[in-house]
């Protein structure tokens, strides 16, 4: 018999799901977290098993992490600083570094060859730090999320503003549309802001290689792109950025029952 | 230009990024007229258009003033100030007129605060925030557009409670998302309004006492205006707040009288001259207060 191990990840925006078997992720489900974080717990809990043709009574262990995750009904809960060291080391053993950018903020990891946290800096919750900002300005932009990446790619003279805070960025852009400046610049001059406060939680962690980028921010290969450009390294980003942590928290379970 | 006697009268005018306000002040440094109006996308219209109100409240011609001083985010774009001066000196100066005692000034705006130390009228020390909207008028301007409420009916429904609901977003990005989320638990809707002005409050005083709060405390600004607010800042600060009648004209009142201590000063040069006794009386007055 298969040993299954359950990792859960409440986000601010997302939740998510791992379901391990070895080294191997079985299925991963990503649902928008909404306000009743037990009800999505469960609901991401049931989709995973479904999906996977799985009983509860197959999974050997369970673990939550993120902002809901204490609200899972998982006896065990993990801090996502570690659960996403723990995901990232399992998918690139050869990373060092982590810059995860969540639905309300971000962090900077740094770890050992064994997934082990060294030093780390996490931002203040704070859209502007986070894939929120993004979402603020799609929404004004009329871009879907998934084409801001692409779109910004084409930028060939970013904005400037003047200033970081979400708020005051919605106005300016909206000032700056009505200049006349193309909405693929705009895009790329929110990356470069995004980038900028990446970049200053970054000061005091030693960034070494390989970094790697995931969280919801990391699926916009713009952002990936200014973050490379500020902090002059190449970044990895796995398939699935989203689900690192979840994976993270489900191989916690795992090393707890083997330490058992 | 400087040397008729018949220039009684002295102006401040402050453009801030919501709101434009002028003030009229007389050779005593006593109020005779203010207004006060949106500052909107044209700076130098709404300069030229506070200032002619304001004149013509005070029944004065534009000859009758001696000097105009210009303050506020937009002071650049009044063509017809004879200088500029930074918000908070002339905030310093206006906040001390009405309130001779002052230590704090807490002021909150559409999209700034600022906390300013005042020792015998004079500035000393200051912190501002205009990086993050959290702590500012658009913080309020968010949640009542959350709402859908007026930001004056918002103050009153709020002052129906005192068990506040907890905002813990300090972010008003996020805080929007709990407004929401607290409406949808079934919270009261006087709770979460309380809660709101507690967490604009909350994120000021951090900044207040990152200077020492000292009473007495004088909160202005557009956001003193709100009845919740001021609540919410005497629950925080847990003494009593002073609170201007027009709470948006400091800054303008303080460059006002600015105006008439630079006009008297050019006096003193020998720039100006004086003729007409009660403009004589007052300058006196003020070369002894300043000896």
């Amino acid at each position: 018999m298969s040993a299954y191990f359950l990792g859960i990840d409440i986000g601010a925006a997302g939740s998510k799901a791992v379901i391990l078997c070895g080294q191997k992720i079985v299925v991963s489900i990503v649902l928008p977290s909404g306000t009743n974080y037990a009800t999505t717990a469960s609901q991401v809990k049931t989709d995973a098993l479904k999906q996977a043709g799985l009983k509860e009574s197959d999974i050997i262990a369970s673990a939550a992490t993120g902002i809901g995750g204490r609200n899972a009904g998982v006896s065990s809960y993990h801090g996502v600083i570690i659960c996403d060291a723990r995901g990232v080391n399992l998918t690139f053993p050869s990373a060092r570094t982590i810059i995860d950018i969540g639905g309300q903020g971000s962090q900077v990891i740094t770890m050992d060859e064994a997934g082990r946290v060294i030093n780390f800096n996490v931002s203040e919750i704070c859209a502007t730090g986070s894939a929120r900002l993004l979402q603020v300005l799609a929404r004004i932009l009329q871009v879907n999320m998934d084409d801001i990446g692409p779109l910004s790619m084409k930028a060939t003279n970013p904005s400037n503003f003047s200033t970081s805070c979400t708020v005051f960025l919605e106005t300016e852009v909206i000032t700056r549309i009505s200049q006349g400046d193309k909405p693929e610049d705009i895009l790329a001059g929110i990356h470069r802001s995004i980038a900028d406060k990446i970049s200053g939680m970054s000061r005091g962690v030693a960034l070494e290689k390989d970094v790697v980028i995931i969280g919801g921010g990391a699926l916009d290969i713009g952002l990936v792109k200014a973050i490379e450009d500020k902090l002059q390294v190449n970044a990895l980003v796995p398939e699935n950025p989203r689900i690192i942590a979840a994976l993270g928290a489900a191989v916690m379970a795992q090393e707890q029952q083997q330490a058992r | 230009m400087l040397n008729e006697a018949s220039k009684l009268y002295f102006a401040g005018i402050d453009i801030g990024s919501t709101m434009s306000k002028a003030v009229i002040v007389d050779a005593a440094g006593v109020m005779k007229a203010y207004v006060v109006g949106p500052t909107g996308a044209e700076h130098r219209r709404r300069a030229n258009k506070v200032m002619e109100d304001v004149m013509q409240k005070a029944c004065i011609t534009l000859d009758e003033v001696a000097y105009i001083i210009s303050t506020g985010y937009g002071r650049v774009n009044v063509p017809f100030a004879d200088k500029q001066v930074t918000e908070l000196t002339c905030h310093a100066k206006g906040v001390s007129a009405l309130f001779p005692d002052v230590r704090t000034a807490i002021d909150i705006g559409g999209q700034d605060a600022k906390v300013l130390k005042i020792k015998n009228g004079r500035l000393t020390d200051f912190l501002t925030n205009d990086k993050c909207a959290a702590g500012t008028g658009r913080f309020l301007e968010v949640a009542a557009e959350t709402l859908g409420l007026e930001l004056n009916e918002m103050g009153r429904i709020s002052l129906q409670t005192d068990t506040p609901v907890k905002i813990n977003s300090l972010c008003t990005i996020f805080a929007q998302q709990e407004i929401i989320a607290r409406l949808s638990e079934g919270q009261a809707l006087p709770d979460i309004l309380a809660g709101v002005y507690i967490a604009v409050t909350t994120r000021v005083v951090k900044l207040a006492r990152q200077l020492k709060v000292e009473p007495p405390v004088v909160f202005t600004g557009g956001v003193a205006k709100n009845v919740g607010m001021v609540k919410a800042m005497q629950t925080v600060l847990a003494i009593p707040i002073l609170v201007p009648e027009e709470p948006l004209i400091t800054g303008a009142l303080g460059a006002a009288i600015l105006a008439r201590d630079r006009a008297f000063q050019l006096v003193q040069d020998g720039t100006l001259q004086l003729k007409k006794k009660e403009l004589s009386e007052a300058y006196i007055d003020f070369v002894e207060k300043n000896r």
